[in-house]
């Protein structure tokens, strides 16, 4: 964690999704970086995300590169409705098709909460 | 000078294994050792290093590679911390001996003492904060890419078991390979053997091994004077998307990674596709030799696994592909295993690969990464025209 990404660790402990939105632009981006991608803008924010999006990939990962982890596990790339998209973990037991809308939730994970995604019912 | 007035005229490789007695920085002065004798020079005679410094040991200070001035013992006219090695730092070496910075660079490196503990090769699992939590690691996010290219082109999951097992197989029967004597192989052993993300089995990925690799980049002109036929560059190109394994690769974004690279490398070599008699493929996974025949021009967008079967990858095929049995079979030793490529690519050239030889084996590609990790390069080689 940094400086630069403390703000959306912080809002993850209260479980909300945030993501930098340029004030200038309006360019939503992820991961946080010092200026917009856009328009190198450094005026951005974290503003409150809806946490609804579609999966944009996923998988099944049969086999950890750390041991300790369980597996198999979801894992894919989440396209947010807000136009930016995340790593994440995927939950539930059938792997989400790509495409597929999903809804946020939350995991504690090594003493962090952390975003993961489940299909919208 | 001209690009073409700058060859490579010696390569080193150390026994590629599993698990090594040694440290990085020893096999990579290994790997330099044998390169500098194959070039039938003395370390006296290096004037450029792009070696970064493996460690253990040497400065903490930026950048690495001037500690091999001391270890050597020897002044240098420039340094190069290429990131990662083979083609880019071929790339630095060349524009050194362009510039008359450097007569004649050393490019070495690998790993060795750093695998084991159960886990992944600490390379393949970055620790960024917005990675590290969801368990992803390098075989997941080209397996992320794998999953939309399949969805579209369903078909190419048997073409990239063949290709696997293609490339296995000619790994297999190399004596230097670290699997040489595993298999051989059938496409349905690798879509039957454990999975690790889908669609990747193990039989579908790479190792990650260790060793060292490195070669020796000098003039032509002094080139003509050493024991080897030099092996000149005719042409280079590099694409970086984003920075590696970190924001996801996208597909539609990253899929064709290296056709601007290969029309910048070709473009310069006067050459085409068609011209390439041996191609050693950055093969991080069976999908990714597929990926780059379709990126680099050699066919159209979900061809390059029917490309593979119907043209022929393996020694006996039209173009033998990973010809030392590549990163799958042969070895990957991490930062160093793009040098792998330009070792193989520089002997089949030269005709010193022994009995994996591929006859009239005149142009040779290396190349260097892929979709996963959101970056490309490669380089043409041939004989000095
Ligand atoms: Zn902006």
């Amino acid at each position: 964690m940094t400086e630069l990404t403390a703000g959306f660790w912080s809002a993850a402990e209260r479980r909300e999704l945030v993501r930098p939105v340029c004030g200038d632009c309006g360019r939503n981006f992820f991961t946080p970086q010092i200026a917009c991608p856009e328009c190198l803008s450094e005026n951005w924010s974290y503003e409150p995300s809806s946490g609804c999006g579609r999966v944009y990939s996923a998988t099944v990962v049969h086999k950890a590169s750390t041991p300790g982890v369980e597996v198999p596990f979801h894992l894919g790339i989440v396209d947010l409705d807000e136009g930016w998209s995340m790593l994440t973990t995927l939950v539930g037991s059938r792997l989400p098709a790509i495409d597929a809308p999903v809804e946020v939730t939350w995991l504690e994970r090594d003493g962090r909460t952390v975003p993961a995604f489940r299909e919208t019912a | 000078m001209r690009l073409d007035e700058v060859a490579i005229v010696g390569v080193g490789l150390t026994p590629q294994v599993k698990r090594s007695e040694k440290n990085s920085l020893q096999v990579a002065l290994d790997a330099a050792r044998l390169a500098l004798a194959d070039a039938g020079l003395r370390h006296t005679d290096v004037d450029g290093i792009a070696a970064r410094w493996p460690g253990p040991g040497g400065t903490e200070l930026a950048p690495g590679s001037a500690d091999w001035s001391t270890l050597l013992g020897v002044p240098l006219g420039w340094i190069g911390d290429s990131y990662p090695q083979g083609v880019p730092a071929l790339v630095d070496a060349a524009g050194a001996i362009l510039t008359g910075q450097a007569t004649t660079v050393l490019i070495t490196g690998g790993q060795a003492g750093v695998l084991g503990g159960g886990t992944v090769a600490a390379y393949t699992r970055p620790g960024n904060e917005f990675v590290e939590p969801f368990g992803a690691f390098t075989a997941t996010h080209f397996a992320l890419v794998a999953q939309r290219h399949l969805a579209r082109f369903p078909h190419a999951r048997r073409g990239m078991a063949e290709i696997a097992a293609t490339i296995r197989n000619t790994g297999s029967v190399n004596p230097a390979a670290v699997m040489h004597g595993r298999g051989p192989y059938t496409a349905d052993d690798v879509l039957t053997a454990p999975p690790v993300v889908d669609p990747f089995t193990l039989l579908d990925l790479c190792l990650a091994s260790e060793g060292g690799a490195a070669v020796v980049v000098t003039t032509l002109e002094r080139a003509r004077d050493l024991p080897h036929p030099p092996v000149v560059l005719l042409g280079a190109g590099m694409e970086w998307l984003r920075q590696q394994y970190v924001d996801p690769a996208r597909y539609e974004q990253v899929w064709s990674i290296g056709s601007a690279a290969a029309r910048k490398a070709f473009g310069q070599a006067g050459l085409g596709p068609s011209d390439v008699d041996v191609a050693q493929l950055y093969d991080v996974n069976s999908l990714e030799v597929a990926r780059q025949f379709e990126a680099l021009g050699f066919c159209g967008e979900g061809e390059g696994t029917d490309f593979a079967l119907a043209t022929g990858i393996g020694a006996d095929g039209k173009l033998p592909t990973c010809t030392d049995g590549g990163l799958l079979s042969f070895s990957h030793i991490g930062w160093g295993a793009p040098t792998l490529k330009l070792a193989e690519a520089v002997h089949q050239v030269r005709g010193t690969a022994g009995d994996r030889q591929i006859a009239r084996a005149e142009i040779a590609l290396a190349a260097g990464a892929g979709s996963g990790a959101q970056y490309y390069n490669l380089a043409l080689l041939g004989r000095a025209r």
